[in-house]
């Protein structure tokens, strides 16, 4: 015969129960004040935050593109960055040591006083990159020097980046029509890997 | 090809111009007729009578008063065929036969001109330029009688510092399309463009050099040379030191119907060696944007007849552009070779070949376009010879050369 509850068990239940209503409105409701907002009308298609990378707050080897006084062209040299917490962070600084240039002796191919304002990865394989106004201001210009900055910049995020398939590159937040009056930047870019030195 | 007479020969004088083989072969047979092509073109200072024909012709001149006669002997039977005249120099053309000399007459609305001719090849073209004294010219009777009335397209200035404006001021670039004078339709448009400008100065020298003051030059110099030989306009999207949008220079030549597009500029590197000429035509990321193309295409072609959102229409819009765009990277690709030859040929720089690159300046222009980067100004070397005007002319004389090869070589079309 089954023994009706008696006035301990049912309290019990009755906390249990209120406990994990509780837990369950937190878990799904807390989150919400967390959601990023994108600043810009441009970055309307932007997931959530990205996912954590694996093995947050270690290092991890990068590849980066820069140009050589040899032949011109593009020569591949790794560095190791600090990982994380999410794709698009780690890939700000990546970014921040293609400024830095090189130390293997190739040429820096972004003006040294350039910033990297914010890099924002898209669900549909876009990176936005939105570099400081020294990028364009202090620029070189010419069409051999653009084309090596803004490949530069295009290369080594699709390179190291497998879901990054086109790069967005904006100045000061904005969109412009080219850097110096060559390259356009109002399109995402696909990689140029023919501006690649061979690997020996 | 021949060079054009520097001077004009006033009197009456006869020349008799015994020219190289056809490179067209003549009909053979004896009911054979030649058609002789006629059109008379005004532009700013001067009148041009073109003849074009499949056949090369021996022809001699003689001229009497207002009258200037072009004798042709012809072995076959020559015909003429032009469009009425409306000039504001030539009054009328008119044709005649003497045993077996054939005439034109050439009746001017002016008592006293200058005349120069020259000659091109493949297709043989005999061009006539008139030019009034300058007491004797007419104005347009639509226009008034002042510096206003010249036409749109100008004579060339030498240096950028005398350029003289042909468009209305750099504030409204749209309004700079120069529409074409009532004479001068069919005739086709070129459209030079200058690389940077204004407060955008381009790529810079070591020795002060800037890229914007090397293209504008070199610019000018091209237009005089195309309109100088050619019976063709050339607009350039600046000729002074402004600022163009990259999209207003495409716009110009969108809205110009121009049959070609060239972009002059001079390049700049990070390295201090980089040297050497190189003319780019527009790469669209071919293999990839391909794909996207047909697979967006694809995927929404049964779609297509409900509503498109605002971003999708967006998205096609763009798909269209490109692949209109594409529709011309052949031919680009041959201007650009053309070019090439006649760079290396003239100015004893590297041969860097032609290249491909999303340029913006090209993306925005529906008909063959091609950029052409003269040699560095960032190396001191090149920027020396970028700086000097008989290396501007020789890059002027092969851009002209690898457009008249380009020319010929489409001419049938």
């Amino acid at each position: 015969m089954k023994q009706p509850l008696t006035r301990t068990q049912v309290i019990t239940l009755a906390s249990l129960f209120i406990v994990i209503v509780v837990l369950a409105l937190a878990f799904f409701l807390g989150g919400r004040e967390e959601r990023v907002v994108p600043p810009s009308s441009v970055l309307k298609d932007l997931e959530g935050p990205a996912p954590a990378v694996e093995g947050e707050g270690q290092k991890k080897t990068v590849t980066l593109f820069f140009a050589s006084e040899a032949d011109g062209l593009l020569h591949l040299e790794e560095r190791e960055v600090e990982a994380g917490p999410t794709p698009a962070q780690e890939a700000g600084r990546v970014l921040d040591e293609l400024v830095k240039g090189s130390r293997v002796g190739n040429l820096a191919v972004l003006p040294p006083d350039t910033r990297v304002r914010q890099v924002y990865f898209t669900r549909d394989g876009i990176a936005y990159v939105d570099f400081s106004g020294e990028l364009s201001a202090d620029h070189p210009s010419g069409s051999e020097a653009e084309l090596a900055t803004v490949f530069a910049v295009v290369n080594t995020l699709a390179y190291n980046y497998k879901d990054v398939k086109r790069v967005f590159i904006l100045i000061d937040g904005t969109e412009r029509e080219s850097l110096g009056g060559h390259v356009r930047l109002d399109r995402a870019l696909f990689p140029n890997y023919s501006l690649v030195a061979q690997q020996p | 090809m021949r060079r054009p007479n520097d001077k004009a020969r006033p009197g009456a004088a006869l020349f008799v111009a015994c020219l190289v083989l056809a490179a067209f072969a003549a009909p053979s047979s004896a009911q054979a007729q030649t058609v002789l092509k006629t059109r008379v073109r005004d532009f700013s200072d001067y009148s041009r009578v073109s003849i074009e024909t499949t056949q090369t012709l021996a022809f001699g001149f003689e001229r009497s008063g207002a009258v200037l006669r072009v004798k042709v002997d012809s072995p076959t039977t020559l015909r003429l065929q032009g469009e009425p005249v409306e000039s504001r120099v030539v009054k009328s053309l008119s044709w005649a036969k003497q045993g077996s000399t054939y005439i034109l007459t050439i009746e001017a609305k002016v008592p006293s001109f200058n005349y120069n001719f020259y000659t091109l090849s493949n297709p043989f073209q005999l061009m006539i330029d008139i030019t009034p004294d300058a007491a004797a010219l007419p104005r347009p009777s639509e226009k008034p009688a002042s510096s206003a009335s010249r036409p749109p397209v100008s004579a060339p200035a030498t240096t950028p510092a005398s350029t003289p404006a042909v468009r209305p001021p750099a504030s409204d670039p749209p309004a700079q399309l120069a529409p074409l004078p009532p004479s001068a339709k069919g005739v086709r448009t070129i459209v030079i463009d200058p690389g940077h400008g204004g407060l955008e100065s381009g790529a810079k020298g070591r020795f002060g050099t800037l890229e914007k003051e090397v293209t504008l030059a070199v610019a000018l110099k091209i237009k005089a040379l195309i309109e100088r030989n050619l019976a063709m306009r050339v607009v350039l999207t600046r000729d002074k030191d402004i600022d163009i949008p990259l999209a207003d220079r495409g716009a110009l030549a969108n809205n110009n119907d121009a049959m070609l597009f060239i972009s002059i500029h001079a390049n700049g590197s990070y390295r201090k060696n980089s040297n050497g000429s190189e003319v780019y035509f527009l790469s669209l990321n071919a293999a990839d944007e391909d794909t996207r193309r047909l697979a967006y295409l694809e995927n929404n072609a049964g779609e297509l007849e409900q509503k498109i959102g605002e971003q999708d229409a967006d998205e096609l819009q763009m798909i269209l552009w490109d692949m209109a765009q594409s529709a011309f990277i052949k031919k680009s690709g041959q201007l650009a070779e053309f070019i090439q030859v006649e760079l290396n040929a003239l100015l004893g720089t590297a041969n860097r070949g032609i290249k491909q690159a999303p340029f913006k300046v090209l993306t925005e222009v529906a008909c063959p376009a091609v950029l052409v980067e003269t040699a560095f100004i960032s190396n001191p070397e090149e920027e020396r010879k970028l700086a000097n005007a008989v290396f501007q002319d020789n890059i002027a004389q092969a851009v002209y050369r690898g457009l008249l090869n380009y020319i010929r070589l489409y001419s049938q079309e």
